[in-house]
């Protein structure tokens, strides 16, 4: 067994290990219901969206691959990713409270980030950057905004948004990849 | 990006970045997606950035999980006996393609070795797929007819009673070979026409031509 108890139970979820299904539910069903509350901001979507996860992840746990990221990573991966395309399916100008949510959530992200060394590199990184474009790399992750969200929140140009962040996106990169 | 451009590589990993934060609207999204599909080098990237940013995800605070997880086992997992064979058709957006649909028993081809756990086939038969099981994994193979016209391919879906449609991967001229210990009795098998490299949204977008339920033979 590994040090990822979440990497293992999905390697036996591929061996269509059921009772380990039920295990990786009990222990990562709280963290994905976070993320999916968080995105969506609405519960009954979020419910249905996280029975939607673990099909997937039921379903794909074959293509999981430990040696390319921890399985809580993978997991809300594919959390994310079913709550932005739920977002974007959404008619435009219909996302709302993001700004309050990534100012009262930031500062009990950043004392919790500080428990790990990996994460204290990423806090250092972000740190490099303007405050501005900082808070809108992490308000685009932890909120899933658009780039229209962004612009209109910074009150800048939709292209100017996309070139910011892109240059920051890859300011980042090198940093923690140094 | 009118001052000093980005390099190629430089576009690509920003684009695999903006796609990891999710900023992109829904058609670059799919566009992206698609990219995904057909490139692993990009698809590398992508991943890159999710391990790149999960140290972001202690920023999701946990929130307690309502007991769903006997609804997800009674779609996953449903009993023995195949339940209602046409349960999944809603999805399929009805008589567009229903007329093209037929659940060929296995008895009509030729009984190949291993014995299929289902066969995805057109009512006349000019196209066909022939699905069998063995050594953990569903194997998916042309046994009539000819792959999708230049600039489409047909993409092959599994879908568990009462969930999405889940991509098992494109069917081309290779047999598609997909890890899957335990053939799932009761969920069906669908095969769309989606463009080149796959649907671009993670759902079929094209028309469904064949589905099949596994082992309801």
């Amino acid at each position: 067994m590994s040090d990822d108890p979440i990497a293992d139970l999905i390697a036996k979820c591929a061996a269509a290990d059921r009772a380990a299904f039920r295990t990786l539910y009990r222990d990562s069903s709280a963290k994905l219901m976070g993320v999916l509350l968080r995105m969506l901001k609405e519960r009954a979507e979020a419910e249905d969206a996280l029975q939607e996860v673990y099909t997937r992840v039921w379903l794909r746990a074959d293509r999981y691959d430990p040696a390319k990221g921890r399985g809580m990573t993978w997991l809300i991966a594919i959390a994310r990713n079913l709550a932005i395309d739920r977002l974007r399916a959404r008619p435009e100008g219909t996302s709302d409270d993001g700004l309050d949510t990534v100012q009262d959530s930031a500062p009990r992200a950043e004392t919790r980030l500080v428990a790990q060394g990996e994460a204290r590199r990423m806090s250092d990184c972000f740190a490099t950057l303007d405050p501005d474009k900082a808070d809108a790399v992490k308000g685009a992750y932890l909120n899933g905004l658009s780039y229209l969200d962004l612009a209109a929140r910074h009150a800048v140009p939709l292209n100017t948004m996309r070139t910011w962040l892109r240059r920051s996106l890859l300011k980042l990169k090198e940093c923690l990849d140094q | 990006m009118s001052d000093t451009p980005l390099t190629p590589r430089e576009a690509d990993d920003a684009l695999a970045a903006e796609y990891v934060l999710g900023v992109l609207d829904a058609s670059e999204r799919a566009e992206v997606a698609a990219r995904i599909k057909r490139e692993p080098i990009f698809a590398a990237r992508v991943l890159d950035w999710e391990d790149r940013l999960a140290g972001l995800n202690d920023g999701f605070a946990e929130a307690r999980a309502p007991k769903l997880l006997p609804k997800i086992e009674a779609r996953l997992f449903p009993k023995a006996a195949p339940t209602r064979r046409f349960g999944v058709v809603g999805w399929l957006s009805g008589g567009l393609v229903a007329a093209a649909l037929a659940l060929v028993s296995i008895t009509v081809l030729a009984p190949p070795r291993p014995a299929p756990v289902a066969v995805l086939a057109t009512a006349d038969n000019r196209l066909a797929y022939r699905v069998t099981h063995f050594g953990g994994s569903l194997q998916v193979t042309r046994v009539a007819g000819v792959p999708a016209v230049a600039g489409q391919v047909h993409e092959l879906w599994v879908i568990a009673p009462g969930a999405s449609p889940v991509s098992l991967g494109l069917l081309e001229d290779r047999p598609l070979v997909v890890s899957y210990p335990v053939p799932p009795a009761g969920f069906v098998l669908a095969v769309s026409i989606e463009p080149e490299g796959g649907s671009p949204t993670g759902a079929p977008t094209g028309p469904v031509i064949l589905t099949a339920e596994i082992g309801a033979t």
